[in-house]
């Protein structure tokens, strides 16, 4: 298939995976996180670890939208989905992430107006189509998402759509990895940086990353060739004693990012003085609110929503696979208690969830299986 | 705040109903991750145009965040939303 057979090509990932080897110190053990889950994804599904030096270890990092969503907000989206007078819209996977009594989907079959869209778009055309309900889309995702909420808004607020609001979830993904370089639980080498996001954003925000903490950020793609090449690229920032922002992803990601996504976000959000994620705590200024000139449109001031903060199960222990420490087969539930149709845990609900993909890709064989190159 | 009798679940049909499955075949969640899919615009317009991705299927993409499109142009779509044009190659010379 065009545009993407060139970057599954096995010979190149071969030569690639020479390189990789020939300049890794044998004596040193490097740990590398991938900040994004739909690399978390293609790594598991394409064996990327096969291909590596057993002393270069891949750390899944917070990037899954779904997986750091607090229990809480789960829990308010569920009270705003049973009032009678609202038609809920969400994306997929979000129905199926439990709150601390059942899902959105738990939610439906007790006759919720539940329905799962594709894009905030969908939604919009849910609340014209449905002019004497209240249609609230539960916004959700990075820098990568948020861009489409605010032109979802921006529309609504064009068409005067009266009916139309947004709990909104989304997060940034700068303050995690801060975070999670100031924790003490992990030590990284460096860091492969989020495509899609970056894309949204540019690479600028990275820089801190290189310039106070000392550590490579490599931009990826999500094809095998794409992950392969960025790891290489931290290897040979390591083994030069550099420490830079690099871009792999140069086919989608600008150094700058998209300035007008970035304009749209600036007209529709504010940053939110705190929010929880899951495993990793109360961050500061890590997510967007409506702001002022959208508050019309915020269902946290329109609806009344509980509000109350949950602790996460005490089997779970996704805040660990979040930040790296464990490994997702090292949770006491995975697999057993807790699979992709049963999870207990958001980090098995979506499939860039670093438990559901390994679940679905790696559960047999935890040992890695040399790839001869 | 209405409340739904516990027992409402009966009363549900749920044979029709498809859940949004994530399975072991799928290359993860196109909208709440962070995933993106290339497509190829067939038919220009503003705010949407018509798309078509690498595995044929059809649809009106919100092209507002990437400025003018012209047929051929590739574009990264995310949620529905072109977030981005891509220089891998399409008509535009």
């Amino acid at each position: 298939m065009r545009f993407v057979d060139e970057y599954r090509n096995a010979e190149l990932a071969s030569t690639l995976a020479t390189k990789i080897a020939e300049i890794t110190d044998p004596d040193r053990h490097y740990k590398i996180m991938e900040v994004c889950g739909g690399h978390t994804h293609t790594i598991y599904k394409h064996g990327i670890e096969d291909y590596l030096p057993a002393n270069v270890e891949l750390v899944h990092g917070p990037g899954c939208p779904v997986c750091v969503i607090p229990m809480g907000r789960v829990d308010d989206g569920i009270a705003l989905a049973e009032r009678d007078d609202v038609i809920f819209t969400c994306f997929g996977d979000m129905m199926r992430v439990p709150g601390s009594s059942g899902s959105l989907l738990d939610a439906k079959a007790r006759g919720a107006d539940v329905r799962f869209v594709y894009s905030p778009l969908d939604a919009l055309k849910v609340a014209r189509d449905n002019p004497d309900k209240q249609v609230v889309f539960f916004a959700i995702g990075f820098e990568t998402t948020a861009p489409s909420t605010a032109l979802t808004l921006m529309r609504a607020k064009a068409e005067g759509l009266a009916n139309f609001s947004v709990f909104c979830n989304h997060v940034t993904i700068v303050p995690p990895v801060k975070a999670i370089l100031d924790s003490p639980d992990l030590r990284l080498d460096g860091f492969l940086g989020p495509g899609h996001v970056s894309t949204v954003i540019g690479c600028r925000p990275y820089e801190f990353v290189a310039r106070s903490y000392g550590k490579p950020v490599v931009v990826a793609g999500f094809e095998p060739l794409d992950i392969l090449q960025a790891i290489y690229q931290v290897m040979v920032q390591l083994a030069e004693g550099r420490c830079e922002v690099e871009n792999q992803y140069t086919r989608a990601v600008r150094y700058e990012g998209n300035v007008e996504a970035l304009k749209a976000m600036e007209r529709t959000f504010e940053l939110r003085p705190y929010f929880e994620w899951r495993g990793l705590g109360f961050i500061s200024q890590s997510a967007l609110k409506l702001n002022d000139s959208y508050a019309d449109f915020d269902a946290e001031l329109r609806f009344e929503v509980p509000g109350i903060r949950v602790a996460d199960p005490k089997a779970c222990q996704c805040g660990e696979v979040l930040k790296g420490v464990i490994k997702p087969y090292e949770c006491k539930v995975f697999g057993t208690a807790c699979t992709p149709e049963t999870p207990i845990g958001t980090c098995m609900v979506s499939p860039e969830g670093a438990c559901a993909a390994y679940y679905n890709y790696g559960r047999f064989s935890r040992e890695r299986v040399k790839v001869e190159v | 705040m209405h409340k739904l009798p516990l027992d409402a679940r009966q009363n549900v049909d749920l044979s029709a109903y498809e859940a949004p499955v994530c399975g072991v075949d799928e290359d993860g969640c196109l909208t709440c991750g962070d995933v993106a899919v290339a497509v190829t615009v067939v038919e220009p317009g503003m705010p949407d145009a018509l798309c078509v991705d690498d595995h044929g299927n059809e649809g009106r993409i919100a092209v507002e965040l990437v400025g003018e499109v012209i047929k051929g142009d590739r574009l990264l779509v995310h949620a529905g939303v072109a977030i981005e044009r891509l220089a891998d190659g399409g008509e535009r010379s």
